[in-house]
C-alpha cells in the first residue's frame, strides 16, 4: 500500500517535471535555437561570415559598452527609487497608502516612448510648464535628455515599479516578531532596516534587480527616442539599424547581435544566483500585520516627496497624453476654442480595428498572465526546492526572450511557425495564437522571478507536513503552496498584464487582420502622422485599466489580505 | 477653382473606371491575393477597397506595418522558405532593388508604363513606382527664417534648430543621403554643414513632424504629404521645395516570383498604375507617378517640382559605405 503511494508520487513528480521541461524548452529554447541556426548557418549552409563581420565591427562593441552603461545605470536608479518607495509605503505610517501604490504601478502601462516624449517636451523649448515660469530654454538649445544620462533617468523611472511591486509582495511576509525583538533590544529604526529587513528581503530585492536589469537591457523605445538623436547607440537600436539597412545576411547579423544581448542577460542571472547562494531567507509569517513605524514630523515631508515623485512618473506623461488627445492637430495650442473630442470620437466609433484591438489585447494579456502564473508556481517549486539541474539550465534561457527586442523574438517565432506544425498539420502563422505564444515566451520571466523569490522566503515545513499526511505533489501545490505564494504570484501576474497590454514590437510583425493589438493600432496612427488619435487611444487604455484595477477592490473580497498590492 | 477641378477629376475617375472594368472582367482574376505594405493604415484600406471594387473576384489579405517591420517579416519568411505575399507595396525602391538582386521579384514586361514619370519604374520591369513622395524643408510658422534652399537650411545661423530623419533607421532617408551626396552642389559637404549646425537625426519622419509642429525644432527635413496633411488639420507648419530640387521615393509595387496567384498580382499592379489607381493616390494627398491625372490640391497650381534624379542601383551599391560615413560624421 505504502509502496503504491510512493510509486504514484514518483510518477506524478516525474510527469510534472518533464512537462515543465517541455514547456520551457518550447517557449524559450526553441525560438532562440532556431534564430541562432540562422546566425551560423544562413539558408542551411554553415558560415561564420556574419559572426566575424559583427564581432570585428567597432560599432558592435561601442553599442555593447553603451548597453552595459545604461542597463547598469538604469537598474541602479530603478532599484533605488523602487526600494525606498516600497519600504516607505509598506513599513511607515504614511497616509493614502493604497492610492499611492495604485498610482505608482500604473506607469508600467504607459508605453516607454510616450514617457520619453512627455519628458522631452517638459524640458524642451515648447514646454508649457517652463514657459509659464519663464525658464524655458530658447528654441534650438539641445535637450539635455538626448544623452546617456537622459536614457538612464528615464529607464530608472520606467522600471522602478518593477522593483517596487516585487519588493512590496516580499515585505508583506515580514515577521512582526523579529522587528519587535529588535525594537525591544533598543535598536533604532534604521538599524532594524539594514540589519533585519533588507537582509530578509534579499530574494525579492534580487528578483526586482534582475527584472529591472533585463528590462533596461532590452528596452528599445527609450534609447530610440533619446539615443538616436543623441548618437548614443545601444544593442537594441543597433539591431534596428541592421534591419533597416538593406543588405544580404541581415537575419544572421541580427541573430549574432541577439546572442550578445542574451549573454549579458545570463551574466546578470549568474550574479543573481551568487547573491542568493548558501543563505537562508526563510520566514514564518504571522497573521498579525506589522505595526508601522511612525515618522512623526517627517511624515508630511515624506508624503510630499512621494507624491512629487508620482507627479514625475505618472501625472506628467499622462497629462501630456491627455493634452495631445484634445487638440485637432499637433502644434495647435490647446484653448477653449481649439479643444475637441473628435479624436476620441474617431477612435471609439469610426475605427473598427481600435475596438477589436482592445478586446484582443485584453484577452491576450489576461491569458498570458494566467497561464504564466500556473507555469511559474510548479516551475519555481522544482527550481528552488528540488534544485532540478535540468530546469536550472533552462532557467538561464527563460530570460532571453524578454531581454531581446520584440522584433527579434517575432522573427524567431516566424521561423518556427511559418510551416504547419509537424504531426498536427495546423498552422499558427497569421493567427492570434502565434502572438499568444510570443507573449508567453517573452513575459514568462516577469511571472517567474517574483514567484521564485517567494519560495526562497517560504518555510517548507507546511508542505512537508502535508506530504507526510499523504497529499501528493499536485494537491500540495494547489492547497498549500499556491495560497502561500499568492501575493508574489499576483505581483507577477500584474506585471505581465500591464506590460503586455501596450506591447508593440512583437505584434508589429505578427498581427493579421482581425488579430490587431492595441500597440499595433497606436503604432499605425503614429506612423501615419496621427499622434492625436494615438494619444486618444492611449488615454482610453489607461482609463479602462484604472477602472479594471479599481473593480478588483470590489470583487475580490474573498482573496486573502496582502494578495493585491493596493489593498491593506 | 479647386472645386471645379475636383469635380472634373471625379468625372474622369468614373469614366476611367467604366473603361477599365470591362477589360478587367474579361480576364477576371480571382482567388486570394496577399499584400504586404508599409502604406499608412488609412491609405492601405482605401487602396484595397478600391481594388476589390475593380476586381470583385479577388479576395485581398493585407499585412501592414513599418517598412523595417515588413522587410523583417519578409526576410524571416524567405529564410523559412515560404514567402507568403503575392504583391508588395513598400516605401522605397532601394528595398525593391535589393529584392530584385536576390532574384525574388517576377518581372511584368506587359505593365503599362507609358505616361509614368521617367525613372519611377525599373528598366527590367520588376517594380513600378506608384507615386512620388518628395523630401523638402518643413518650417514651423513661428520660425524666424524661411530657408529657400538646402544651402540656406545648413547655414550656421540655424544652429541647433534642425531635425532630420536618420538614414540609419529609415530607408527613404537613406535614398535621400545616396542622392544628395552624389550631387556637385550639395555632396557630403552639405551633411558636414548640417552636422556643424548641430542638426539632430531622429528615428523617422513622424518624429520630425512632431519636433517641427510642436516647435521643439523650427526646421525639419520632411516628406511632403506629412507636412501638408498636418497643415490641413491646423498644425503650424509650412513646406518648402528647396531651389536645388527635391529627392523622392516612389512607393513601388512589385510581385514576388513565388506568387500563388500571378493573374491577381498582375491585376493589382495594373490597378495601381491605372488612371483610377493614380487618382486614388492623388486623393490621398500624394503626387501621382502618372502626372497626367493631375496634381494634389496642396500644390499651388503651376508649381513645377524639380526632382533630383536618383540612380537606385548606385544607391544600393554605395548604401553601406554611405551609412558608415554618416554614422561616423554624426557620431560623437
Amino acid at each position: 500500500m505504502a509502496d503504491t503511494a510512493g510509486w504514484r508520487e514518483r510518477v506524478e513528480d516525474t510527469a510534472l517535471l518533464w512537462g515543465l521541461v517541455g514547456v520551457v524548452a518550447i517557449l524559450s529554447l526553441l525560438p532562440l535555437a532556431r534564430l541562432l541556426l540562422e546566425g551560423i548557418a544562413p539558408n542551411g549552409q554553415y558560415s561564420t561570415a556574419a559572426l566575424s563581420r559583427i564581432l570585428s565591427s567597432s560599432t558592435t562593441w561601442t553599442a555593447t559598452q553603451h548597453s552595459l552603461v545604461t542597463a547598469f545605470g538604469g537598474t541602479l536608479l530603478a532599484v533605488l527609487i523602487g526600494t525606498v518607495v516600497a519600504v516607505l509605503v509598506s513599513l511607515t505610517d504614511i497616509r493614502g497608502r493604497n492610492a499611492f501604490v495604485f498610482c505608482f504601478v500604473l506607469p508600467l502601462m504607459i508605453a516607454p516612448q510616450v514617457v520619453a516624449l512627455a519628458w522631452l517636451q517638459l524640458f524642451g523649448p515648447s514646454s508649457a510648464l517652463l514657459n509659464m515660469i519663464g525658464l524655458a530654454p530658447p528654441m534650438g538649445s539641445r535637450n539635455p535628455l538626448y544623452s546617456a544620462e537622459g536614457i538612464i533617468v528615464l529607464l530608472g523611472v520606467q522600471y522602478a515599479p518593477l522593483v517596487f511591486l516585487t519588493l512590496r509582495a516580499g515585505l508583506r511576509t515580514l515577521p512582526q516578531e523579529l522587528i519587535e525583538a529588535g525594537l525591544a533590544a533598543g535598536a533604532r529604526p534604521f538599524t532594524i532596516l539594514h540589519t533585519i529587513v533588507l537582509p530578509l528581503m534579499t530574494p525579492p530585492l534580487v528578483a526586482g534587480i534582475a527584472l529591472a536589469f533585463v528590462s533596461c537591457l532590452g528596452n528599445f523605445g527609450i534609447p530610440a527616442f533619446l539615443g538616436i538623436p543623441g548618437n548614443y547607440l545601444v544593442l537594441p537600436t543597433l539591431i534596428y539599424q541592421r534591419l533597416a539597412g538593406l543588405g544580404p545576411g541581415v537575419l544572421s547579423e541580427v541573430a549574432v547581435l541577439s546572442v550578445l544581448i542574451g549573454m549579458i542577460a545570463v551574466l546578470g542571472l549568474f550574479v543573481q544566483d551568487l547573491m542568493l547562494r548558501r543563505r537562508d531567507f526563510r520566514v514564518t509569517t504571522t497573521s498579525n500585520p506589522m505595526r508601522p513605524f511612525e515618522l512623526y514630523r517627517w511624515r508630511l515631508p515624506v508624503e510630499i516627496g512621494l507624491w512629487t515623485l508620482t507627479i514625475g512618473v505618472l501625472v506628467l506623461p499622462f497629462f501630456a497624453l491627455v493634452l495631445t488627445s484634445l487638440v485637432p492637430a499637433i502644434g495647435v495650442p490647446l484653448t477653449s476654442t481649439t479643444a475637441t473630442l473628435a479624436n476620441y470620437d474617431y477612435v471609439l466609433f469610426d475605427h473598427a480595428a481600435a475596438k477589436r484591438a482592445f478586446v484582443n489585447s485584453f484577452g491576450l494579456s489576461a491569458a498570458a498572465a494566467f497561464i504564466i502564473v500556473f507555469i511559474a508556481v510548479p516551475l519555481a517549486y522544482f527550481l528552488v526546492w528540488r534544485r532540478s539541474r535540468l530546469l536550472r539550465m533552462l532557467n538561464l534561457v527563460a530570460e532571453m526572450p524578454y531581454a531581446l527586442p520584440g522584433v527579434v523574438l517575432a522573427i524567431a517565432a516566424i521561423l518556427v511557425f511559418l510551416k504547419p506544425l509537424p504531426l498536427l498539420g495546423i498552422s499558427l502563422y497569421n493567427t492570434i495564437w502565434i502572438i499568444l505564444f510570443c507573449y508567453l515566451a517573452r513575459f514568462l520571466v516577469l511571472g517567474l522571478r517574483p514567484v521564485i523569490s517567494g519560495y526562497y522566503q517560504l518555510d517548507r515545513t507546511l508542505e512537508e507536513a502535508a506530504q507526510i499526511a499523504g497529499a501528493r505533489l499536485v494537491r500540495r501545490l494547489r492547497t498549500i503552496i499556491l495560497p502561500l505564494v499568492a501575493p508574489v504570484a499576483t505581483a507577477g501576474a500584474l506585471l505581465i498584464f500591464l506590460t503586455a497590454f501596450n506591447e508593440l514590437t512583437v505584434s508589429a510583425l505578427l498581427w493579421s487582420s482581425g488579430a490587431e493589438t492595441l500597440g499595433v493600432v497606436v503604432f499605425s496612427f503614429q506612423q501615419g502622422g496621427d499622434s492625436t488619435y494615438a494619444s486618444a487611444l492611449a488615454v482610453l487604455t489607461v482609463a479602462v485599466t484604472i477602472t479594471l484595477m479599481l473593480s478588483t477592490l470590489l470583487t475580490t473580497g474573498k482573496l486573502a489580505q496582502g494578495v493585491l498590492p493596493w489593498r491593506g | 477653382m479647386t472645386n471645379v477641378s475636383r469635380r472634373v477629376l471625379i468625372a474622369m475617375a468614373v469614366l476611367a473606371a467604366a473603361l477599365v472594368s470591362p477589360s478587367a472582367l474579361a480576364q477576371a482574376p480571382k482567388g486570394k491575393l496577399v499584400l504586404y505594405t508599409s502604406q499608412p493604415e488609412r491609405d492601405a484600406t482605401q487602396t484595397t477597397t478600391a481594388f476589390k471594387q475593380a476586381y470583385p473576384g479577388v479576395e485581398v489579405e493585407v499585412f501592414r506595418s513599418g517598412t523595417t517591420e515588413v522587410m523583417g517579416k519578409l526576410a524571416a519568411e524567405f529564410a523559412g522558405g515560404q514567402p507568403k505575399p503575392d504583391v508588395l507595396l513598400i516605401a522605397d525602391a532601394a528595398s525593391m532593388e535589393t529584392l530584385k538582386k536576390d532574384g525574388r521579384l517576377l518581372p511584368y514586361p506587359e505593365a503599362k508604363v507609358t505616361g509614368l514619370e521617367p525613372g519611377t519604374f525599373d528598366a527590367d520591369k520588376t517594380y513600378f513606382g506608384s507615386k512620388l513622395i518628395t523630401t523638402g524643408i518643413a518650417v514651423n510658422t513661428a520660425a524666424k527664417g524661411r530657408p529657400a534652399s538646402w544651402a540656406d537650411l545648413a547655414k550656421p545661423e540655424n544652429k541647433g534648430q534642425i531635425a532630420m530623419p536618420s538614414p540609419l533607421y529609415s530607408g527613404a532617408a537613406a535614398i535621400m543621403l545616396g542622392t544628395m551626396t552624389t550631387r556637385s552642389d550639395l555632396g557630403w559637404s552639405f551633411f558636414e554643414k548640417l552636422k556643424a549646425a548641430d542638426a539632430v537625426a531622429v528615428r523617422g519622419n513622424g518624429a520630425v513632424l512632431t519636433a517641427v509642429a510642436s516647435g521643439e525644432k523650427p526646421y525639419g527635413v520632411l516628406v511632403d504629404f506629412m507636412a501638408f496633411n498636418a497643415k490641413a488639420k491646423g498644425s503650424p507648419i509650412d513646406f518648402i521645395f528647396p531651389a536645388e530640387g527635391v529627392p523622392a521615393v516612389t512607393e513601388p509595387v512589385a510581385m514576388l516570383k513565388t506568387t500563388q496567384n500571378p493573374a491577381a498580382a498582375r491585376a493589382f499592379i495594373d490597378f495601381i498604375l491605372s488612371d483610377e489607381g493614380q487618382k486614388l493616390a492623388l486623393s490621398m494627398g500624394y503626387i501621382p507617378a502618372r502626372s497626367s491625372v493631375g496634381s494634389p490640391s496642396w500644390l499651388p497650381p503651376g508649381t513645377k517640382i524639380k526632382l533630383m534624379p536618383t540612380d537606385i542601383a548606385m544607391v544600393v551599391q554605395t548604401n553601406s559605405a554611405n551609412l558608415k560615413r554618416f554614422a561616423e560624421l554624426f557620431g560623437n
